[in-house]
């Protein structure tokens, strides 16, 4: 006989992950201020992130900071009604120290922690989609040392090793509820780390013309010893146990390709345009395995299929005075994720970015930029097949920063 | 267009504008007129869960369901307020609800597992027994007619109202009229401009919940006068008349409405929680003896799974063969602790026999013959119950819910494995919802079905 008649799965629905609305291409304040672009033009050591071929063209040591501020509101709507997504607010920040060792010299040497990955989503709990997703948070830091070497005055080279770490948490309800009828609900929470690389060729054809060529490879986040926390009525304590888990996530690699020039020959003006590859299909499903299992805690499978994209960024800086500089820029970044997989944990769709900035030179050695980047995705008309989940989704984001560099 | 998107976005960033979307319509009633809404049915209309009637359960029935997205339509929507002869407690009538609690085998009290219990507390409430004991519209008015247990069969039988403790409580004259009278003095109140009606499940289900008891060959002979025997299959022409008396009756007032069909049992907890093989055995020396002790019969027991010993329709001991059935009730102390099912037989009135099984499906498609034909011939909707069920066994998936006929962990059905938990009842309204909307080319919004709770636990 069957000895627990409470058998099979009291399904855990599921859950996804990250789509280009956890990629935050938010690591310089001119570039962001100019579509997110900088691959070619090495503009300060915030080249450790978007070339570390670069870095061997910074004419000394610099010390770099900036703070951003993330405010990302999401809209869902179905035919039976709408809902939105509780106010978040996450600051990434970028700290880079590096350049050449001294004057002249063709070795560039650097550091940076830079926040490449992040954001969440947080619904109210009693949404339609409570049973996919709650709430879902995810920070991700990256450490890059990088070594970069001016090869001829045409061509520099650089590479950086990346060391990752970030957080995880998850929420959702579990379609099991106590007499009160409140569901019962699942929290994951874990720390992740993984390592990669960063290199770049940074070509230089002319004073008015500059390529970029990089890679950052795919960083394989492990998760391991994740605590996994059920709030279930009493009887299923047993059913449901407090447990560990393990997951890896992979963030993708992107291969960016770019060009800056001058066009005017009072050599205000630089535009620069970058294409982003980014090999999200390595993301192809998503497993989260417990510690403990029961005939109902099973190991959850999710499948994704995302799809690479290619990113277009557009940006211009113009030079006013020696002291003011104003930057502005737009970008259009398709989603990877294709329809029937567009689970409300990210419920990601293409996205329109203008983005505008400033620059003072206050003082000699000092320089202060302030960007904004506005964000909109296209509304879009999402399935989520695996959870049977459908609906209308559009996302806003507005992203205030400020940042400060020093020359030495 | 692109124009007003950057016009927005710049307005966005000087302003804290939110994005948000609203693709609600309003819903319309198309050629239907909800005004005023009747249901008629059997325990699944009326409400029933849990191996009772309450009144929680009452308010989750679908035809509530139904009348909440009727009444949100502005023209032709559904007026008033919906009236059921509601109970006043959650205690179960006249039995007790089953709960979700802790079962504790007889001869181990160490071996427990999570199952349906009855309701601990349970007290028959005083004003739950008591008749006529609830609101009703200014004229007296209940759309809900529903009696948990009526059958087809049941509408001609003089004096219904009195043996059916569920009809006693409302009916206008419980000893001195049919079931048929109580309708057409239904439908004069209410005046009904739409109406579903959900019957003949009992007229199958009565013998196959007995264990197929009475006679299955739809040639059951009357008791008494016309009153057909509850362990018996109806015969085809009661059910065809009494059906098309009642529809027509329905229809006097020019309602327009919805006929459900019968499920199939073969999609029902009730009858697929307990596979025919369910007899687990975990030693080689258990199956062993059991091999030895059927050794005249040549029946070979092996570790693992194995057909349940049985006693069939003529009271002959015989292993059970793939397809078989056996019900929700049997129990389980006498399976686990007395030898059921592998030294001594299942009893007869807990096993459904493959010919059993083909009476029960014969007269369950005849009646939705039956059925069929009466919505084509009044130009009602039919909704196809019995195929959408048959859809749920594999699963239906819902905003991350995944609903099944899985006893218990399914979410659909409520802990008596027949009946519905408030989320399926709304499964079902949707079900009907989709049928009304597209013969009526109404645009009646769905449910959330979420929104509504499923088996609750302690």
């Amino acid at each position: 006989m069957k000895k627990h008649i409470l058998a099979a799965s009291l399904a855990l629905a599921s859950f996804s992950s990250f789509g280009a609305g956890f990629q935050l291409n938010l690591q310089g304040l001119r570039q962001l201020a100019m579509g997110g672009s900088g691959t070619a033009w090495p503009w300060d050591a915030s080249t450790i992130f978007y070339n570390p071929g670069g870095l061997a063209r910074l004419k000394n040591i610099q010390v770099y900071g900036s703070v951003m501020s993330i405010n990302p509101t999401t809209a869902y709507g179905n035919f039976q009604g709408s809902s939105r997504s509780v106010q978040q607010s996450f600051t990434p920040f970028n700290f880079y120290v590096g350049g050449t060792v001294r004057e002249n010299s063709r070795l560039g040497l650097g550091l940076g922690i830079y926040t490449p990955f992040g954001t969440g989503l947080k619904w109210d709990d009693n949404w339609a989609g409570r049973y996919i997703v709650q709430s879902i948070d995810l920070k991700c830091v990256f450490v890059q040392p990088t070594i970069s070497y001016r090869l001829t005055e045409f061509l520099s080279v650089g590479a950086g090793f990346v060391y990752a770490n970030g957080n995880f948490d998850f929420k959702a309800a579990l379609p099991v509820q106590n007499l009160d009828r409140q569901d019962a609900t699942i929290a994951l929470h874990g720390n992740a780390s993984g390592a990669g690389f960063n290199v770049g060729l940074q070509m230089k054809a002319t004073e008015h013309l500059q390529f970029g060529l990089t890679y950052r490879s795919q960083v394989n986040m492990d998760l391991s010893g994740g605590s996994a926390h059920f709030n279930v009525p009493n009887i299923l304590r047993n059913t449901f146990p407090n447990t560990t888990f393990e997951t890896a996530l992979p963030l993708p690699s992107v291969l960016s390709a770019g060009i800056g020039l001058k066009p005017l020959t009072n050599e205000r003006l630089t535009l620069q345009l970058d294409l982003n590859y980014t090999g999200w299909n390595s993301y192809d499903s998503l497993r989260i395995n417990f510690t403990d299992h029961t005939n109902s805690l099973k190991d959850m499978h999710a499948p994704r299929h995302y799809r690479n994209t290619l990113t277009t960024r557009l940006g211009g800086n113009y030079k006013i005075s020696k002291v003011v500089s104003v930057m502005g820029g737009a970008a259009y970044d398709p989603t990877p994720v294709t329809n029937g997989f567009v689970s409300p944990d990210l419920p990601d769709a293409d996205r329109v970015i203008l983005t505008c900035g400033a620059s003072i030179k206050p003082i000699k050695r000092i320089t202060i930029l302030a960007a904004c980047e506005f964000v909109t995705s296209l509304k879009r008309d999402a399935k989520y097949n695996y959870g049977n989940f459908n609906g209308t989704y559009w996302t806003q984001a507005i992203t205030p920063g400020i940042g400060v560099y020093y020359n030495f | 267009m692109k124009k007003i998107y950057t016009i927005g976005a710049l307005a966005c960033l000087f302003s804290a504008c939110k994005p948000s979307v609203n693709i609600t319509t309003p819903p319309t009633a198309g050629e239907a007129v909800f005004t005023n809404y009747m249901a008629i049915g059997n325990s699944l209309t009326a409400g029933y869960a849990d191996n009772s009637l309450y009144a929680t359960g009452q308010i989750n029935s679908y035809p509530q369901r139904l009348y909440e997205q009727f009444s949100l339509i502005q023209v032709h929507g559904a007026r008033d307020k919906f009236y059921q002869p509601l109970l006043h407690s959650d205690m179960g009538y006249p039995g007790p609800r089953k709960v979700i609690g802790e079962t504790y085998s007889f001869c181990n009290p160490l071996d427990s597992s999570i199952g349906a219990v009855d309701l601990p507390y349970f007290s028959q409430d005083v004003e739950d027994a008591k008749a006529n004991n609830f609101p009703v519209g200014p004229n007296g008015q209940l759309n809900n007619i529903a009696v948990p247990g009526i059958r087809v069969a049941d509408y001609p039988v003089m004096g219904y109202g009195f043996s059916n403790p569920y009809a006693a409580r409302f009916y206008h004259n419980p000893a001195g009229g049919t079931p048929l009278d109580e309708l057409k003095f239904r439908v004069d109140n209410l005046h009904p401009t739409f109406f579903t009606m959900w019957l003949g499940a009992n007229d199958v289900l009565g013998y196959a919940t007995a264990g197929g008891q009475g006679n299955g060959t739809m040639n059951a002979l009357p008791a008494v006068l016309n009153y057909y025997s509850t362990n018996d299959i109806t015969p085809r022409p009661v059910f065809e008349n009494n059906y098309d008396t009642a529809v027509q009756l329905s229809i006097s007032t020019g309602a327009r409405g919805a006929l459900i069909n019968i499920p199939d049992i073969k999609s029902i907890p009730f009858f697929t929680t307990i596979p025919a093989n369910g007899l687990f055995i975990s030693r080689q020396s258990l199956a062993d003896s059991l091999t030895a002790f059927y050794a005249s019969r040549n029946y070979v027991f092996q570790l693992g799974y194995n057909y349940f010993i049985i006693e069939d329709n003529a009271g002959i001991l015989r292993q059970a063969v793939p397809g078989e059935l056996i019900l929700l009730t049997t129990p389980m102390d006498s399976i686990k602790c007395r030898g059921w099912g592998s030294y001594l037989p299942i009893r007869k009135q807990y096993v459904l026999t493959t010919d059993e099984i083909q009476f029960i499906d014969n007269a369950t498609a005849r009646y939705n013959e039956i059925i069929a034909n009466e919505a084509v011939r009044n130009n009602l909707t039919l909704v196809d119950m019995y195929a959408f069920m048959k859809t749920l066994p594999a699963g239906q998936v819902y905003n991350g819910i995944t609903y099944n006929t899985q006893y218990i962990t399914g979410q659909a059905w409520s802990l008596d494995g027949v009946h519905l938990t408030p989320r399926g009842y709304a499964i079902v309204a949707n079900q009907i919802i989709d049928a009304i909307n597209t013969k009526y080319h109404s645009t009646v919004t769905k449910i959330d079905v979420n929104k509504y709770n499923g088996i609750l636990f302690p």
